[in-house]
């Protein structure tokens, strides 16, 4: 793996450890108001120092990387599950599956996702769990037409056809011997999808419909920050840079993962 | 002509499977924003009493049962009667007509400084592969990708706009000096904004496709013929590697529209994106809908032009 | 040239940290200073010029449409002349009438109205129109005209002769003149008799008006710029146009009136206050609002019926701290629901009461029967006090509903907040009643009369939002819907007052201030709201450079 991508692995891996255990450590609570201290500058109490309604700048970013990547991560797990489904059954089926699923796929590619995600949220409301579901069931199309040529692609193959007529049963057969073809493509997919999925839940909190308050996240922590541009714009600088340091780094992450995993790569 | 036989019967399976596309598009949104809770923002207001939300809801035709609005609405929207905004009482086509030109507009310019940049930056990290230019511009372009688009947006304004006075904050001219010049200025930042949303992608794309296409042998074949490397380069190498990413290209439009809604926002652009925005909120179903339509159809004509671009280009591609 | 990657590394980080630097420092405020005060009047006022006002969104331009969001109604009040319009004192002062009486059994109020008034297209201006605007626009139900329920006492309007209308009233209603100053346009008949509220090349386009401007050209999306009304039948208006243009987002406005680009705003983003303060050439003010901001814990919810348990809340929550750091210091302490804007009303006795004060609301709490239970959260019965809050996404509710389930921890009620969508929101809590305790705000005409908000009538489906039900306040409210006497009026108030300040109804949180931001250039805007001092905009001029 390239040096980028190594440091990106790395800057992630430290990123996951203090959004898990810095807490543990610095237990000032996020929410904890104190109105008399509202937007102090970095002090050995507040590093980071503190926003309009006094609560710790860094406690609320430390909590707020913990809900940014459970929305990251989970919402490419789901738009994970969703794609190899149906990538996998419409590679494997052929036929009448086949047209359908991917003419589908390519449907919901066609319809401006930003659009979709607007109008089913304000539907659905605006809890966690509804964010992760909704942007993983609009983010599954791209994993879905990779599992599908990979499955396109190695279900002619030797060992398969020679499984197959040894009875394998059909499910065993995509999740024994060919889906496992399709991982390096998938784990470059996954990374790429986590940071997708970071920036749409940060514009979303932008626009006041993503992770709301009370708990904070880089989006909506961005979006307060906003009204106070003028008189302590730090307080926007924060999350920002968080949220472009996460994405940069799994981007990194996934091209480094590409050349990696790319067997074409290895010369 | 066997040829043009191909070509008229894919043309007309995309152009089916698209309006397929756009049909079931629209339905699923229509249904979708009807289940949303609350109502039209008229009736959601603080200071309206029951028995005026009652009226109000009359008046819009909602008590009727979901069904039979989204049939009465297929069957104006047939006959190019879009229904009418609850918000405002225009015609649905009369207020995305209105809109529709500033977001082409962005998106157009947007597309444009994307290909523009893109390309040529792409070909040049694929010619100085590993090298620390190409490091350097991965770099640049990856924080291109990775800024929130309201955070570059608004720290574009406070410099150029509040600091620096050299461009405009906000809006799509100035009032009352609407001149092509005033257009373009107020154009600048909307679209730079705009642009890092795809721009990194083609880079990306260009880069891939031409790293391939110059590790081909007929590349090394022309360079053993004696040709000029820029020759090489030009005639044959970025020929051939556009093929891949002009397809791409149309696959990122759907981006970019999504995109203008946050643009839009933050330099207060009245377009398609923001009305989409305050269409959901308000809960205004006729608007929504044709907003979804309207959408969807640009995202499958683009993605059809493309398409069939591509098939022109390429002769190896044949219309299956 | 072979430049390692960690140095171009580290000149982008670089640049990017001095692009954030140089943005902090243009963005802090380093002068000190007092904001200027507008240029004294040198020869008087003189004409021409254009004023710029910031609005919200496209606004429609008919006051009586459902769809006349806070963005319609400054353009309104400019276009369309009420019957009344709200006096410097904000008592109501003459508009379309001239002067006004009520009937002997207070169920009539007669009002003569002004003659040689014409529409801006040259029709003249009658008693039809008043008659018209009220029998067939607001009083048709319907029709869904807003503000319906202000009307809610007046059966019909009636033409005495081309000059007079008479409103016939079912209950006396002493306040009828002030409402009629509150975004009470009156609209032509004879454009509007067919379709009066939707018709687009009215609401969206050119609209017939009286007011000392009119529409000149509407621009979706841009802006509506409005010029001089040559007929009106007051005094010459100063200036030569006024242009409201669209700017959502309040931070772009911020940014226009810094670059001169704006003469007068309401600035809504008041932590730009310092900003605005520092800037040459703007000047910054407080104006006074009738507007108080509540948490109303729903009478439906046992524990809340509890007087002792209201006034404990009211106790823990530290006002004064939510109004410096959320109105930046822009406000005053509430005890009653008459705002201090409302000069010949307001009680200012009462302004100290309920003072912060934790270890009493403790007190109250255990009088209640509510004591620290496990880790200091009270309970009673076994069952913790714990409950939910709504809140809706707009204006400064989300950090000050953060601030008081803070303040009320520290008394050992557990509050858990629940955000949501502004229309989600009004469908939950108001619609439905779906409520435990919410917070928001009421803004009403510029009278004392706040019967639709308290009376037990109005509980459950009206704007008595708690649901909460006493006779003996209703009796005060009927009391001063039936008088027009001022000084009887004054009375029945003040003890309004008294006695809703011990009851608490609502929990009164605070009155806010407006901070209007206005160019130095610009005289003649009176000191009210900017809302009511839209009504004198045919006052307002430009001092020459």
């Amino acid at each position: 793996m390239t040096r980028v991508g190594f440091a990106a692995l790395v800057t992630l891996a430290a990123i996951a450890v203090v959004a898990v255990i810095g807490p543990l450590f610095w237990t000032i609570p996020p929410e904890a108001t104190n109105p008399a201290q509202s937007l102090a500058g970095s002090s050995a109490a507040h590093p980071l120092g503190t926003d309009e309604l006094g609560r710790d700048v860094l406690s609320r970013l430390m909590h707020g990387s913990r809900v940014t990547l459970l929305v990251g991560v989970a919402a490419m797990l789901a738009a994970l599950l969703i794609g190899v489904v149906v990538g996998a059954i419409a590679g494997f089926k052929g036929g009448w599956a086949d047209a359908f699923l991917m003419r589908f796929t390519d449907g919901m590619l066609a319809v401006p996702a930003f659009f979709f995600i607007l109008v089913v949220i304000t539907v659905l409301g605006t809890g966690i769990a509804t964010l992760i579901l909704v942007i993983g069931a609009l983010s599954w199309m791209p994993v879905a037409r990779v599992v599908y040529g990979e499955t396109l692609r190695w279900k002619t193959a030797e060992f398969v056809v020679a499984a197959m007529s040894l009875g394998v049963p059909a499910p065993r057969l995509l999740v024994r011997h060919i889906l496992p073809q399709a991982i390096p493509s998938l784990v470059v997919s996954a990374t790429l999808g986590v940071a997708a999925a970071i920036l749409t839940e940060s514009a979303l909190s932008y626009l006041g419909l993503g992770v709301q308050a009370p708990f904070p996240s880089w989006g909506n922590m961005l979006q307060r920050a906003q009204i106070y541009v003028f008189t302590a714009p730090v307080l926007a600088l924060y999350p920002g840079l968080a949220i472009t340091v996460v994405v940069l780094a799994f981007n990194f992450l996934g091209d480094g993962l590409r050349d990696a995993l790319d067997p074409r790569r290895r010369r | 002509m066997v040829v043009g036989q191909e070509v008229a019967r894919f043309l007309f399976q995309r152009i089916a499977l698209g309006a397929l596309v756009i049909v079931f598009a629209s339905a699923l949104t229509f249904f979708f924003v009807n289940l949303a809770p609350g109502g039209p923002a008229s009736v959601m207001r603080f200071d309206v009493t029951a028995e005026q939300r009652e009226a109000l809801i009359k008046r819009m035709g909602l008590d009727k049962p979901v069904t039979q609005r989204y049939v009465e609405w297929v069957a104006g929207a047939v006959h190019g009667d879009f229904g009418t905004s609850l918000l405002t009482d225009e015609p649905v086509a009369q207020r995305i007509s209105e809109r529709l030109p500033n977001t082409l507009t962005l998106a157009g310019a947007a597309l444009l400084l994307s290909i523009a940049l893109g390309i040529p930056i792409g070909l040049i990290q694929a010619l100085r592969r590993g090298s620390a230019l190409d490091h350097f511009l991965s770099f640049f372009s990856a924080i291109g990708l990775a800024v929130p688009v309201f955070w570059l947006g608004i720290v574009l304004i406070l410099v150029f706009a509040v600091s620096l006075r050299l461009l405009p904050s906000a809006g799509v001219t100035a009032t009352g000096d609407d001149t092509v010049l005033e257009r373009i200025r107020h154009l600048i930042l909307p679209t730079i904004v705009l642009a890092t949303t795809i721009l990194p992608t083609v880079v990306r794309f260009m880069r891939s496709a031409a790293i391939e296409v110059l590790q081909e042998d007929f590349i090394r074949t022309a360079h053993s013929k004696g040709l000029a490397p820029r020759v090489v380069v030009t005639r044959h190498a970025l020929r051939n590697a556009l093929i891949p990413v002009i397809s791409a290209i149309g696959a990122l439009v759907p981006r970019l529209l999504g995109g203008t809604v946050v643009t839009e926002s933050v330099f207060n652009l009245p377009g398609m994106g923001r009305l989409a925005l305050e269409a959901a909120v308000g809960r205004d179903y006729p608007l929504v809908i044709g907003l979804t339509v309207v959408g969807a159809t640009i995202a499958v004509a683009t993605t059809l032009l493309v398409d069939i671009a591509y098939t022109r280009i390429d002769p190896r591609v044949r219309l299956a | 040239m072979r430049l390692g990657l960690s140095s171009f590394l580290f000149r982008t980080t670089a640049a990017m940290l001095v692009a954030t630097l140089a943005i902090s420092a243009c963005a802090s405020p380093t002068q000190p200073g007092t904001s200027a005060a507008p240029s004294a009047a040198q020869a008087g006022p003189v004409s021409g010029g254009t004023v710029t006002i910031p609005i919200g969104a496209d606004p429609t331009l008919n006051p009586w449409s459902p769809n006349a969001f806070v963005e319609s109604l400054f353009i309104n009040r400019v276009l369309f002349d009420g019957i009344t319009k709200p006096g410097k004192d904000l008592a109501p002062a003459p508009d379309l009438a001239e002067s006004w009486t009520t009937a002997s059994d207070g169920l009539s109020w007669t009002f003569k109205l002004r003659s040689g008034v014409k529409w801006s297209d040259g029709t003249p201006f009658t008693a039809d129109d008043v008659a018209f605007t009220f029998n067939d626009v607001v009083l048709k139900p319907d029709l869904g005209a807003q503000n319906r329920a202000s009307y809610a006492a007046v059966k019909s309007v009636t033409v005495v002769d081309a000059n007079t209308v008479r409103f016939d009233l079912s209950r006396k209603f002493a306040a009828l003149p002030s409402f009629l100053a509150y975004n009470a346009g009156i609209l032509p008949k004879h454009v509007l008799s067919a379709e009066p509220l939707k018709t687009t090349s009215f609401n969206k386009g050119t609209p017939v008006s009286t007011g000392p401007f009119k529409v000149d050209k509407y621009t979706s999306g841009q802006s509506v710029s409005l010029v001089r009304n040559e007929s009106y039948f007051g005094p010459k208006p100063y200036l030569d146009k006024l242009v409201f243009t669209v700017v959502a987002d309040p931070n772009t406005q911020v940014a226009q009136a810094l670059a001169g680009d704006l003469q007068i705003m309401i600035l809504d983003n008041k932590a730009a206050v310092d900003r605005m303060k520092s800037a040459p050439g703007l000047s910054v003010v407080a104006r006074p609002l009738v507007q108080y901001y509540w948490l109303s814990l729903n009478q439906t919810d046992s524990r809340f019926t509890d007087v002792r348990v209201r006034q404990a809340f009211v106790t823990a929550i530290d006002r004064a701290a939510i109004i410096k750091s959320v109105e930046l210091g822009y406000g005053s302490i509430a005890n009653s629901p008459i705002t201090p804007a409302l000069a010949a009303y307001y009680d200012p006795s009462l302004a100290s009461k309920y003072p912060y004060d934790p270890a009493k609301a403790t007190e109250l709490l255990k009088a209640a029967g509510w004591t620290p239970g496990a880790n200091g959260v009270l309970q009673k019965d076994g069952k913790p006090f714990q409950f939910t809050m709504d809140v809706g996404q707009r204006g400064v509710l989300e950090p000050v509903n953060a601030l008081i389930q803070q303040d009320l921890k520290k008394v050992g009620v557990i509050v858990d907040l629940n955000t949501m969508e502004w229309n989600s929101y009004i469908q939950k809590d108001v619609v439905r009643r779906d409520y435990t305790a919410t917070v928001n705000w009421w803004t009403y005409p510029s009278d004392p009369d706040v019967f639709p908000y308290y009376h037990s009538s109005a509980a459950g489906k009206g704007f008595n939002i708690p649901g909460y039900q006493d006779p003996k306040l209703d009796d005060l409210l009927v009391q001063g819907q039936s008088t027009s006497d001022l000084e009887a009026r004054k009375a029945v108030y003040k003890q309004l007052q008294q006695y809703t300040s011990e009851v608490l109804p609502y929990l009164f949180l605070w009155y806010p201030q407006e901070i209007d931001v206005l160019s130095t250039s610009l005289n003649g805007v009176p000191e009210l709201g900017l809302r009511d001092a839209m009504h004198y905009a045919g006052e307002w001029w430009l001092a020459k450079k």
